[in-house]
């Protein structure tokens, strides 16, 4: 056993990540996301080697950069803006002047992937939809993100994430029975799993592509996403009942439960195979049990589960959090305490793992963002830069990739066709930033390199 | 399919156009996205899943399974103990519903490896496949001479997921590596139960942490693995080399959700559980009608204001006192409960049809102005599963699929959750019967 945790140290050891290559590499994704649903399929690409040029309107630039939470700002930017933006390229495109439709209509020349989620039918009005991008790129694949899809009666509704969990009925599942009182899915869950979806769909979409040459479009609605989640409307189908609200109970395994220990602490409990169970009963004392309720649907039937349920949160009541995850560890059952967000940023193992992750910045310095989506081996996620200022890659991008001359991205400044950062938090370079002698922002290239 | 067919279509028309042209496209789409006759993304992968007690493995495998990969699922001949993991112990002729609704497009195998020859039988599985799913613990196939180790010496092309609650790497990993997994000990150890639940001043039991409704921990490590093994493959047409990809259940929500980690960083302490409340925005959750519940999305300065017009509310007292987003936040809750109230007592007042419709013909107002910053409420009925799938949106986008099985009896599943033109994802068929393609692929994999 220790001779394989030796091999797998060898394996996953994020000192030598650094050096390996990544699974996306020459991939390039156009980005017309805003918000947390369509940044975060996009950040997951970025985080995995993709070149993400996430275009935003010049000044402002993409509204979640002004939405810090409680408004607590993190050296002026919202802190999550990091980890939603980590490895992206920030350029501003103006799409109301002809202008700036020309330059996307460039960039999309030399572009794999193009995510937008804007509202249904927007992006082909405003010309960057994809019947105009295909014309450009006969094999592009084109993510639409919207709440509701692009077709159907309810195409048009505004959505938020949490619109799109009260229409897939996820607001009603959390909670107490018999209360009034639902909880939602929480930090716009309905957003961030929505995303990642996304991610996966397009990975599934380059692999054919690879195969066969062929773009496609792609249509992901966030209600829809979210109702795969659910095992309710199966239930619903066979017993004619919605499944209801239990509380703190997982009503699919007996006992599974969180509930307060000796010490004040929370743990979450669950023995649900029949080996589990056994060895709970082990662990608490009460081989009885077993003969008593030897089968998986024995326990599940609700007079029973509700009997095993007392008894094991009584058993959890009188003891420490720590002695009944050492218990479940001796004998082999889950458990495990409930951890809050300082306990994650800090516990030794979660750094060791990489799934909380520090990284030092060139322009923000120190920074902990928390792990990827998925340990690989050989072809690991890596953090390249944070969050950027609104129009920080125009020069970057625009010489690199289009080749275009210091003269005419004078012109396309004047133009307002292209543009800066406004003065207002979350958009702007930090305080103490000397950008004037920034590399990547005065890029001095020529064309032709690539970004 | 179970539809009540609904009065008539309502159509939001934003960005101009003709009527007729946006019905077109409309149409177009439909055709377009309709999975009839068109090729599968995978269906040149072979995926075997060895998960053993563990949905995060067979979510995973079914992501493979609806974009045309072969999923070969192995279990020894009682079955896996996840057929019967289900809600109060509901059953379709004794499978159990969660594991009903992942039985799509798959093969089941049995094969019992706690013994020898079975163990044989699956390295030679492995050696023609691309894709290997397990739940073991961390180092229990590697002892069984059949882990990433050994199985990658005889098929370098090798795609292998690992699922456990905290990996296969470091200390953690092998101080637990005999803890099996589980849901609610994930929603516990990566940060989601710790932030649902009412504020501290409320009565126990329903200020302490809570678990999300359904196996939401279960389900982002899934969808997490099945992003490592696409990654993987998408790596192995550059490299031709195959790879291990550790995926730890108690990462699950602070990775995917990101909120946990940049929350516990920026303000060194935890949040507080906030109940119906948002962390960042107000009125944003959900309020109750005459005769239901809605949800309310109005952060946005303008958006507030245009939602107190919609209730008759807009008066100056209000409007100056919640007036910006920081006026708003919900780190003072006496003065949100207040806010909240005040809404309340309008929203009562109105039938959830007549609030959503309302909200409505004003945004259609609002967009239409020549006057900026109107502002859009957002609101929407609250529905539970089951009248949820009714909506006639759904029946035209064909998300739900109705089935009848002469084993399994009539039941409906959640499908179709992306639209592709290409190669979308699709169920075609459903069933799970222990042990139904072993002779398929017996013949077809260890034939030689």
């Amino acid at each position: 056993m220790e001779e394989y945790f030796q091999f797998t140290k060898e394996l996953f050891d994020p000192t030598k990540a650094k050096d390996k290559p990544q699974p996306l590499k020459g991939i390039r994704v156009l980005d017309f996301t805003h918000f947390i649903y369509g940044p975060t399929c996009t950040g997951i690409l970025a985080r995995y080697g993709a070149d993400v040029i996430k275009i935003e309107e010049p000044g402002s630039g993409d509204m979640l950069r002004l939405g810090a939470w409680w408004g607590k700002y993190w050296k002026h930017t919202n802190p999550l803006s990091h980890s939603l933006h980590l490895n992206k390229y920030f350029v501003t495109i103006n799409l109301k002047k002809p202008k700036g439709k020309e330059l996307v209509y460039k960039l999309a020349e030399k572009a794999d992937v193009v995510v937008e989620n804007l509202a249904a039918g927007t992006a082909e009005a405003w010309g960057v939809g994809y019947t105009q991008l295909r014309e450009i790129r006969p094999d592009i694949i084109y993510l639409s993100c919207s709440t509701y899809g692009q077709y159907g009666p309810l195409r048009f509704f505004p959505g938020w994430d949490l619109l799109a969990q009260a229409a897939a009925g996820t607001i009603t599942i959390t909670g107490y029975p018999g209360t009034d009182k639902y909880y939602k899915l929480p930090d716009y869950l309905g957003d961030f799993y929505p995303g990642t979806l996304g991610a996966l769909v397009i990975l599934i979409a380059l692999y054919y592509r690879k195969k066969t040459g062929k773009g496609q479009y792609i249509d992901l609605a966030q209600v829809e996403t979210m109702t795969r989640l659910l095992p309710h409307f199966t239930y619903f189908s066979i017993t004619g009942q919605e499944l209801e609200r239990t509380g703190n109970i997982d009503p699919a395994m007996v006992p599974a439960f969180i509930h307060k220990t000796r010490d004040g602490k929370f743990v979450a409990l669950a023995a649900g195979t029949d080996e589990q169970f056994k060895a709970f009963c082990t662990a608490m004392g009460r081989d009885d049990l077993v003969t008593k309720y030897p089968t998986e649907l024995e326990r599940l039937k609700p007079e029973n589960a509700q009997e095993l349920n007392r008894l094991a949160q009584e058993w959890m009541s009188q003891k420490d959090a720590a002695d009944i995850v050492d218990l479940a560890k001796k004998y082999g059952f889950p458990a495990a305490e409930v951890v809050d967000d300082y306990q994650i940023t800090h516990e030794e193992w979660r750094r060791e793992r990489g799934s909380v992750e520090t990284f030092y910045d060139e322009m923000y310095r120190e920074f902990l963002l928390p792990g990827p989506q998925a340990l690989l081996s050989k072809s690991p996620a890596k953090v390249k830069w944070l969050c950027r200022p609104v129009g920080y890659h125009n020069r970057y991008v625009l010489k690199g990739w289009l080749g275009l001359s210091d003269k005419e991205l004078e012109e396309l400044e004047k133009e307002k066709v292209i543009g800066y950062w406004d003065d207002r938090p979350g958009a702007k370079p930090p305080i103490y930033y000397d950008i004037t002698t920034d590399p990547i922002f005065n890029y001095q290239g020529d064309g032709g390199g690539t970004a | 399919m179970t539809t009540t067919k609904q009065p008539k279509e309502q159509v939001l028309i934003r960005y101009g156009g003709v009527a007729a042209a946006k019905k077109e496209r409309e149409q177009l789409l439909a055709s377009m996205m309709s999975p009839e006759g068109k090729p599968e993304a995978l269906e040149d992968v072979v995926v075997i899943d060895a998960s053993y007690a563990n949905f995060a493995g067979i979510i995973a495998a079914s992501f493979f399974a609806e974009f045309g990969a072969e999923v070969i699922k192995i279990e020894p001949p009682e079955g896996d103990p996840a057929r019967r993991m289900t809600p109060f112990g509901v059953t379709a002729n004794g499978v159990g519903i969660p594991f009903l609704m992942e039985a799509r497009n798959k093969r089941y195998f049995t094969l019992d490896l706690r013994t020898e020859e079975g163990r044989k039988d699956f390295a030679k599985l492995a050696k023609k496949a691309d894709i290997v799913i397990e739940t073991f613990p961390a180092g229990q196939m590697d002892s069984w001479g059949i882990g990433y180790r050994q199985l990658s010496q005889s098929n370098p092309r090798l795609i292998y997921i690992a699922i456990t609650p905290y990996g296969q790497y470091g200390n953690r990993a092998q101080e637990f590596a005999q803890m099996p997994d589980a849901d609610i000990t994930a929603q516990a150890a990566s940060g989601l139960a710790a932030i649902i639940g009412d504020p501290d001043t409320g009565e126990e039991p329903y200020t302490w942490p809570t678990r999300a409704g359904t196996w939401m921990a279960w389900y982002m490590a899934g969808t997490q693995a099945a992003i490592g093994g696409a990654l993987s493959l998408l790596f192995r047409e550059l490299s031709g080399e195959g790879q291990m990809v550790d995926i730890a259940t108690a990462d699950s929500y602070a990775t995917l959700a990101q909120y946990p980690v940049i929350a516990g960083n920026t303000w060194r302490k935890a949040r507080p559980r906030l109940g119906r409340y948002d962390f960042s925005m107000c009125p944003y959750g959900v309020f109750k009608t005459k005769d239901g519940f809605v949800a309310i999305a109005a952060g946005r300065d303008n958006d507030f204001r245009a939602l107190l017009k919609i209730l008759n509310l807009f008066k100056r007292e209000v409007e100056e006192e919640y007036k910006t987003i920081s006026d708003r936040i919900t780190d003072n809750l006496p003065r949100i409960d207040q806010l909240t109230a005040h809404l309340e007592g309008a929203t009562t007042k109105l039938t959830t049809d007549e609030l959503v419709t309302r909200t409505i013909k004003y945004s259609l107002k609002a967009v239409r102005s020549k006057l900026s910053g109107g502002g859009i409420p957002f609101v929407m009925k609250v529905e539970s599963p089951g009248t949820a799938m009714k909506n006639l949106h759904w029946y035209v986008r064909k998300s739900f699929q109705q089935f009848d099985d002469p084993k399994l009896g009539k039941f409906v599943l959640p499908v179709n959750f992306a639209k592709m033109s290409q190669t979308p994802p699709r169920v075609k068929w459903v069933s799970c019967d222990i042990g139904k393609d072993n002779d398929y692929v017996r013949q077809k994999y260890l034939s030689d």
